[in-house]
């Protein structure tokens, strides 16, 4: 159907990933661009960017659970919590205090988001039983229940206030902290964790787009538009709240290891209720239930905070004329914007882009 | 034994100020159908108000306190005005969602004037007995903890004749039941949400103040206790009010015996439990009675069409 776009003949083609060429050509544009702006950015923007790809990992899990499975998670930073503490017992180094197996990264990367979908399939008889405010009241008291455990194993965690190093980046027995040479060309640590996170976002967010398509995806989306419905049409409600759940954590363990690894160390007291609500957070401010949303939150929460910074260095304004300072200026823009998304455009970012999307489409007509 | 009834002391004072926060939880949702999780955060912003007010402005500490109160109940007002209002009708998730970005609105501000130092309320009570508190029969008693004590069971008093008698009382729980049918019986439904959110907002603040007066003092910290008055509401049921006060005395009194009892728990169950336990007990309490009443043990069960 050369020159029709949207004509689809075929549900493998309206399902496909990459539904007509253009979409294809971006998505190799902005790939390319990525890698590209990996040897031509500062380390600051570089770290800020591997953040972002971590948190968007992190959200596409969350919204596995909570977009498309409609089931309320606010615990999703507890899974993090799991998935960072495996990746540093297994790849982190023992020291007096605490416990470490210094193993290579190719072991410790998915054995964190094992272990995060392992406790995500335990409290599973418990989040099945549930739906709508009562589970979110559950994954709550997760939330304290797993703050109290990560501050009293002192032994995995470092215990409250002292905290730990993570994982040590050793990939296939070749150690990355220190950089590697490859040809004329010097990848420093900083690159090589960009380069490692760009891969494991894209693969993170085609994964995403693969799964809305399964027959496990569109089990999600019915139960989120109707539980009770769809059991009546034979979809495994247990199994599939319950594999919703170990998914979702599975993202977010990996991207805990990562996003500590990249960071250097850990403190139990990081992962309190704050922590978990700013993921939720990002899936909507992003569009909950989209694929590109929880990406745009991601980007949006972690380079906004770099903007105002921008911004008051282009005002001249000093910091300390400020009756607030930079956090807390940060987190009132974003209690902000959480409201103003969800009164103003509740599908989020998604639903901006959604509407320039379409309004450029046909431009300069109106359709 | 004394040490058993110290403990039910301590237990049911903390149960007296949950129950005023997880009151004014109920009220929000059995009128909107809202989990409003700003409710902790009105509770600081209340004892805030009054630090404020009586130690910075240097006012009486009465009217402090009863000024705090209204412009706490009118704070809680403008709030439901302007954020909730437009929210009507949406997902019960999005409004959750948008009352824990109001939450983090207030805190972030709060947080800001309380700064590192704890802040105290200039309340009189440290000044009584000694250093706040009287010695019956080898019972510790806080006169703060009588204090609010007293006030919840009046307050609880008044709220239920309020509900049962007045006008507005019976228009509130005409609303709850069914809202079209209550806008067709000429009842101000909008009217009615501001009154509620007025109401929780009075309540949160008078447990905010009970929370952080005397010795307790304000600290960023603070609010993390008034949001165990949400399992609390969850225990009793999300839309019972007596579910809401039977839940706030199990609450509170867990918390208070595991606080004296955690050595002689640890010793039954022969693991460590760690610090700060009886913080998380009601979470856990709240964790096992949802497996088995996932309503709660006086919440109506909810009856959903497919």
């Amino acid at each position: 159907m050369r020159g029709r776009p949207n004509l689809y003949t075929d549900y493998s083609r309206e399902s496909a990933i990459f539904s007509n060429n253009t979409q294809k050509v971006w998505f190799i544009v902005v790939i390319i661009s990525a890698i590209i702006f990996c040897f031509l950015a500062t380390d600051y923007w570089l770290l800020l960017l591997t953040t972002a790809f971590l948190i968007a990992v992190a959200s596409w899990g969350l919204n596995i659970v909570s977009g498309f499975a409609g089931q309320i998670n606010l615990a999703h930073g507890f899974f993090v919590g799991i998935g960072t503490y495996t990746s540093a017992i297994i790849g982190g180094i023992a020291t007096s205090s605490v416990i470490g197996y210094e193993l290579d990264m190719i072991i410790w990367l998915p054995l964190s988001g094992i272990a995060a979908s392992i406790v995500g399939l335990m409290i599973a008889p418990i989040t099945v039983r549930l739906k709508g405010l009562n589970l979110g009241l559950v994954t709550l008291a997760l939330v304290f229940i797993g703050s109290h455990l990560f501050s009293n194993f002192k032994s995995v965690t470092g215990g409250a206030g002292l905290g730990r190093k993570v994982a040590k980046l050793k990939l296939f027995g070749v150690d990355l902290e220190s950089g590697i040479q490859i040809g004329t060309y010097f990848l420093d640590k900083n690159e090589i964790l960009y380069l490692i996170c760009l891969t494991l976002c894209i693969f993170t967010g085609l994964g995403v787009k693969n799964l809305v398509r399964t027959r496990a995806g569109r089990a999600y989306s019915a139960i989120r538009d109707g539980d009770i419905a769809a059991e009546a049409i034979g979809i495994n409600i247990f199994r599939y709240k319950s594999s919703a759940f170990a998914l979702s954590s599975f993202f977010g363990g990996i991207s805990g290891a990562m996003f500590f690894t990249v960071s250097g160390g850990v403190e139990p007291g990081t992962f309190n209720l704050l922590y978990s609500i700013i993921f939720v957070a990002i899936v909507v401010i992003g569009g909950a239930g989209t694929v590109l949303g929880p990406l745009f939150g991601a980007f949006f929460y972690t380079l906004f905070p770099a903007f105002i910074l921008i911004a008051i260095k282009a005002l001249e304004i000093s910091e300390q004329s400020l009756p607030l300072n930079l956090g807390q200026i940060e987190r009132i823009l974003f209690g902000l914007f959480i409201i103003l998304f969800l009164i103003f455009e509740p599908r989020g970012l998604w639903g901006i882009w959604f509407r320039l999307r379409n309004y450029f489409k046909a431009w300069p007509f109106s359709y | 034994m004394t040490i058993f009834l110290q403990a039910t002391v301590e237990g049911l004072s903390l149960a007296a100020i949950y129950s005023l926060v997880a009151i004014g939880f109920v009220l929000i949702y059995k009128s909107m159908d809202v989990l409003s999780f700003a409710q902790p955060a009105l509770a600081v912003v209340g004892a805030g108000i009054i630090s404020s007010l009586a130690v910075d402005r240097g006012l009486p500490f009465i009217p402090a306190l009863l000024l705090a109160i209204v412009l706490t109940g009118v704070l809680s007002l403008i709030i439901e005005r302007t954020f909730l209002r437009p929210m009507v009708g949406e997902p019960v998730f999005s409004v959750a969602v948008l009352t824990i970005g109001i939450d983090i609105l207030l805190r972030t501000f709060l947080d800001s004037w309380i700064g590192i130092n704890p802040r105290y309320l200039g309340d009189p009570f440290p000044n009584y007995g000694t250093l706040g508190s009287v010695n019956v029969g080898g019972i510790n008693l806080k006169y703060l903890e009588i204090a609010a004590l007293v006030t919840a069971i009046v307050l609880i008093t008044i709220l239920s004749i309020f509900f049962k008698k007045s006008k507005y009382g019976v228009a509130m729980r005409a609303t709850s039941f069914d809202q079209e049918a209550a806008l067709a019986q000429g009842i101000n439904v909008g009217r009615i949400f501001g009154l509620v959110w007025f109401i929780a907002g009075i309540l949160a603040a008078f447990s905010g103040f009970f929370m952080t007066g005397g010795f307790n003092t304000l600290s960023q910290f603070s609010f993390v206790k008034a949001l165990r008055a949400l399992p609390a509401v969850v225990i009793g049921g999300l839309d019972s009010i007596p579910g809401a006060v039977v839940g706030s005395i199990i609450i509170g009194l867990t918390q208070g015996y595991v606080a004296y009892y955690q050595f002689q728990i640890e010793g039954i169950v022969g693991v460590s439990l760690g610090n700060g336990f009886s913080l998380l007990a009601p979470y856990l309490i709240m964790f096992v009675i949802l497996i088995f009443k996932p309503d709660g043990l006086f919440g109506t069960e909810e009856v959903e069409r497919v």
